[in-house]
């Protein structure tokens, strides 16, 4: 099979998954017991305590499936969903905070989330992958235990108690930390940076202590089998030294699942880090979506869910096209 | 200084300010000390840019209380109406009550300048009857007015669809705020047909208060005060004492306890009693709305109680609802979900000091001497008495319970007994008896299997409530089947005939004062539908408990023609009341535990229940009788 062929049939496969993940996407929030009008007038009765004469309510329950645009068949709302979301990339406005477009939401909120995630999991990854190289490397070393120990002790414990023992320490016992941010208006200015980078520090340490237990022991547990192999043992004889073996031998052969691990954890950022932007009060698209899922806000799921699907989904054409260029075996393949 | 090094100062040195500043400065640059910080209703806003409110708006951020003005507001410590834009109350022009002419203050202005007229209002109203089919928020009056005229600059004449006796909420502040809120001509007439879609991000404003600056992520407004504020529309209340007044965002629950000890915020809102306590035992300056039990605001508008589909077998029968509520250990149940921290009612309206002296004094006797079908008299006058021992007898300071009279005002006049056997009796009455597996089963064997639902962690005091509330009744041989859902699922089941069975609620028990059609106009025929609709266009906009009884529709049509202060509008009341009590039409269990404690720090002087001028909710309109009456602690 010629390069171009692989490529053109692996674009083709990107496409389809696509196409099925728009269309699952468009079923999935209406098989939910929600209905996005009820969900609206339901709150402002609630906020208004319950004040809105009822003859109210039913005209502008009309009115809203005029605007939300859910009057026809489903077929046919299909078929003017596609043509939106495909054609004009264009996800309409927001049920719940009507008229408010769904991709000025979405585009308010990923760069916050794109920050601070990309950053977190990268940096998770990095330390994690050092750390665990290290420990599998020299594991018959006591030091590598006690590195592996560090894997151990942070991995299972849960996200939130870990952000709320992070929370603890360093913004109510030591409090060098806001305990909830608060990021400037106006341009953006050097001053500005630093201040959101000073606030992110909390809920982005959070992260990458979640996600740098996970990476020490799985590249550990890569590394010792790596390290094994018969080629390593012939480096070895030949005299290399270890910083060699541990990076060119071993290193670069542990390294495959580890980057497939990685580009996934990038593709799935997209989803939002739901908790970490309520205990922080950090901007970010996981609460926008958790509020959508109860409101009924298709708009809005459609908006994230297809966001988050053609990033999994370009992650995984991006590994496959990288993969020749990673791995000889792949290119001779 | 290279951008690199350029950042890790600012980051250094954003840090050092934060720590060393904290005492002196808020967070976003406005001095501590005239700045009055506010835990925001619901979080962080998702809509922050969207400050029109003909559409739905960034709402939790202090526009109702601080930014806008109307035409009457509520004095919320005694249930009357107060004229705030409007000269005195209108001048009704006919005998069907459906013409009002009304006067408006001259000499108020906008926050750019400019005075507000009558032009602003026929404008306002323009604007909504011509985009009423493109704007969210709007409906209320829409469906209200039919026609409106200017007279002069400060005087405008309108007609209603239907007789209005309560013109004046129904125009101006029932309880939370006003429906409809007035636009400046002279910014918004230039917009043309795209207001409906307007932002209005830097919005002219009619209250004493503007927008500062607020955060386009949501999570925090900042208001100031206006140099003119006399000349707002509410400035002939007194001048607002803050500077400033932030609303943020703390998080969660954990988090806002954290920042609420360290002196961050002043006030907070529906933080659970337990964290309460723990802040209070960390701050001294950490204050309830009581120091005794129940410690927290019952003066809510709505209630909470339990609503049965009345259109749905086996809930249709009597003898079932009154089961049900003599099965239900409400005592028990109160403790276990709220500490015990609940003031009980029997009547679907909250017991407050506004409400008390209009129902429920009055028809003290009628509960009382209420006797069932068997003449089993249902009504525990001791319920209230029972509470203190037992909260007593488990450890509660004695003097944090409430003794004598005040044990009525703390926890209610009572509520029904706890009596499980006469449950047992009514029910074989009909035929419902328990099987072999210790449930109640219906009269034809089959098992009774009742789906009770209940919110799930959006409203976490409910959540306990409906878990206690249900595991009650299973020990009492209820087959129940508990479902907590989340708020969109909880609002499609209870506008759905086909789906709804029964649920914990508040909406049926919204009624502020003796104006009871304010709340209670929808239980009319015209808001019933089939007891099996499904379709998405025959879902319930009103009479969710689904009554039918044409003797409460006979009453609610009478009220419609009576004025609201006459004794006559109490009386339909206190009627229509009786009727939904003697057939247990819905299981009133209680006022909302309104829990709103406040830090003493850097302000004093909130309302407090010895020191009562005005609800203290910062998420209704009578929060600026709060920002006039707070005094600077000195700090």
């Amino acid at each position: 099979m010629g390069v171009l062929t692989f490529i053109a049939k692996r674009i083709a496969l990107y496409f389809a998954v696509l196409f099925i993940g728009l269309s699952i996407t468009f079923a999935l929030p209406r098989f939910m017991p929600v209905n996005p009008i009820d969900g609206y007038i339901g709150e402002l009765q609630s906020r208004a305590s319950a004040t809105i004469a009822p003859e109210g309510l039913a005209e502008l329950r009309k009115s809203l499936e005029e605007l939300y645009g859910l009057q026809g068949s489903v077929f046919e709302q299909y078929l003017a969903y596609m043509k939106r979301v495909v054609i004009d990339f264009d996800f309409g406005p927001s049920y719940t905070y009507f008229p408010h477009p769904v991709s000025s939401m979405l585009a308010e909120a990923l760069p916050w989330t794109m920050g601070l995630l990309m950053t977190a999991t990268v940096i998770a990854w990095c330390l994690g992958n050092t750390v665990g190289l290290v420990a599998g490397y020299f594991y018959k070393k006591r030091a590598a235990s006690i590195l592996e120990f560090v894997g151990i002790l942070l991995y299972p414990i849960p996200y939130y108690i870990l952000a709320i023992s992070v929370l603890m320490i360093f913004a109510y016992i030591f409090p060098i930390f806001p305990l909830s941010a608060t990021f400037p208006v106006g341009d953006m200015t050097w001053a500005k940076v630093g201040t959101i980078l000073y606030n992110s520090l909390l809920p982005g340490l959070a992260l990458v202590l979640a996600g740098f237990g996970w990476n020490i022991l799985s590249m550990k547990a890569l590394a010792i089998a790596t390290s094994e192999e018969p080629y390593v043992t012939f480096a070895r004889l030949k005299g290399t030294t270890h910083r060699t073996r541990m990076l060119r031998y071993v290193f670069r052969n542990a390294l495959l699942p580890q980057v497939t691990a990685l580009a996934l954890s990038l593709g799935v950022i997209f989803n939002g880090a739901l908790l970490t932007e309520i205990i922080f009060s950090y901007p970010g698209i996981g609460l926008i979506m958790r509020q959508a899922a109860s409101g009924g806000d298709y708009n809005v799921l459609y908006g994230a869910i297809t966001v988050s699907i053609i990033a999994v989904a370009t992650a995984g054409l991006l590994i496959d096209l990288a993969y020749p260029l990673l791995d000889p075996r792949i290119r001779h393949k | 200084m290279n951008p690199f090094r350029q950042i890790l100062l600012a980051s250094a040195v954003g840090a050092l300010w934060a720590t060393a500043a904290t005492a002196q400065m808020t967070d976003v640059g406005t001095p501590r000390n005239e700045t009055l910080i506010v835990q925001t209703f619901d979080g962080r806003s998702s809509n922050a840019t969207q400050m029109n409110p003909l559409n739905r708006y960034a709402h939790w951020r202090g526009f109702r209380e601080l930014g806008w003005s109307y035409l009457w507001e509520m004095d919320t410590s005694t249930g009357e109406s107060y004229p705030e834009l409007a000269v005195g109350f209108p001048e009704v022009l006919n005998d069907d009550h459906t013409k009002f002419r009304i006067k408006i203050r001259e000499g108020v202005h906008w926050s750019d300048g400019e005075e507000f007229t009558t032009d602003d209002i026929i404008f306002t109203i323009d604007t909504a009857f011509k985009y009423r089919d493109k704007l969210t928020n709007v409906t209320n009056y829409v469906t209200f007015l039919k026609d409106w005229k200017k007279i002069d600059d400060y005087t405008f004449e309108v007609e209603t669809q239907k007789p209005s006796y309560d013109f004046v909420t129904r125009m101006g502040v029932y309880t939370w705020g006003s429906h409809i809120v007035w636009l400046p001509e002279h910014v918004l007439a230039p917009i043309g047909d795209e207001i409906v879609t307007y932002n209005n991000e830097k919005p002219v404003l009619l209250g004493p208060y503007t927008v500062k600056e607020y955060d386009p992520n949501g999570f925090w407004q900042l208001w100031e005060k206006r140099d003119d504020w006399e000349r707002s529309g509410w400035g002939n209340l007194g001048e607002p004492t803050p500077k400033y007044i932030l609303y943020k965002d703390f998080g969660t629950e954990e988090t806002r306890s954290l920042a609420f000890v360290q002196n961050q915020y002043d006030i907070d809102t529906f933080m659970s009693p337990d964290t309460i306590e723990a802040a209070q035992k960390r701050n001294p300056a950490i204050e309830t709305f009581a120091p005794v039990f129940p410690f927290h605001d019952m003066n809510d508008a709505c209630g909470w109680g339990v609503y049965f589909n009345l259109q749905k077998s086996p809930y249709d029968i009597k003898e079932l609802r009154w089961a049900l509520a003599l099965s239900l250990d409400l005592q028990q149940v109160g403790i276990s979900a709220l500490n015990g921290q609940f003031k009980s009612t029997a009547l679907p309206v909250a017991d407050t000091p506004v409400t008390r002296p209009i129902f429920h004094e009055p028809m003290r006797d009628f509960l009382t001497n209420l006797t069932l079908s068997d003449g089993y008299k249902p009504f525990d006058t001791s319920f209230n008495q029972e509470l203190v021992k037992v909260l007593a007898e488990q450890g509660v300071d004695p003097e944090k319970l409430p003794v004598g009279d005040a044990i009525v005002d703390s926890f209610g006049f009572g509520w029904w007994k706890h009596d499980p056997a006469e449950a047992e009796k009514l029910l074989a009455s009909v035929g419902i008896e328990k099987g072999s597996d210790g449930f109640y089963a219906l009269p034809d064997g089959s098992p009774m299997v009742l789906e009770f639902v209940y919110p799930a962690d959006w409203n976490k005091i409910l959540q306990r409530l409906g878990f206690s509330i249900a595991d009650s009744w299973r020990q009492a041989g209820f087959n129940i089947n508990a479902r907590q859902v989340d708020n969109g699922e909880f609002n499609t089941y209870m506008r759905t005939n086909a789906r709804f069975q029964m649920t914990i609620a508040w909406n049926q028990q919204c009624v502020f004062n003796a104006n009871w059609r304010n709340n209670w106009r929808q239980w009319s025929p015209e808001f019933v539908l089939p007891a099996d609709s499904t379709d998405a266009d025959q879902r319930l906009d009103g009479n969710y408990v689904r009554i039918t009884d044409p003797r409460i529709y006979d009453l609610v049509a009478a009220g419609a023609t009576v004025p609201t202060d006459d004794p006559k509008m109490a009386e339909l009341g206190r009627d229509i009341q009786e009727i939904v009590v003697e057939e247990m039409y819905m299981l009133p269990l209680m006022s909302i535990p309104t829990t709103i404690p406040t830090n003493n720090t850097y302000w004093t002087n909130y309302t407090k229940a010895d020191n009562f001028y005005a609800l203290p909710y910062s998420w209704w309109s009578s929060f600026k009788k709060t920002v006039v009456n707070i005094e600077p602690s000195g700090k």
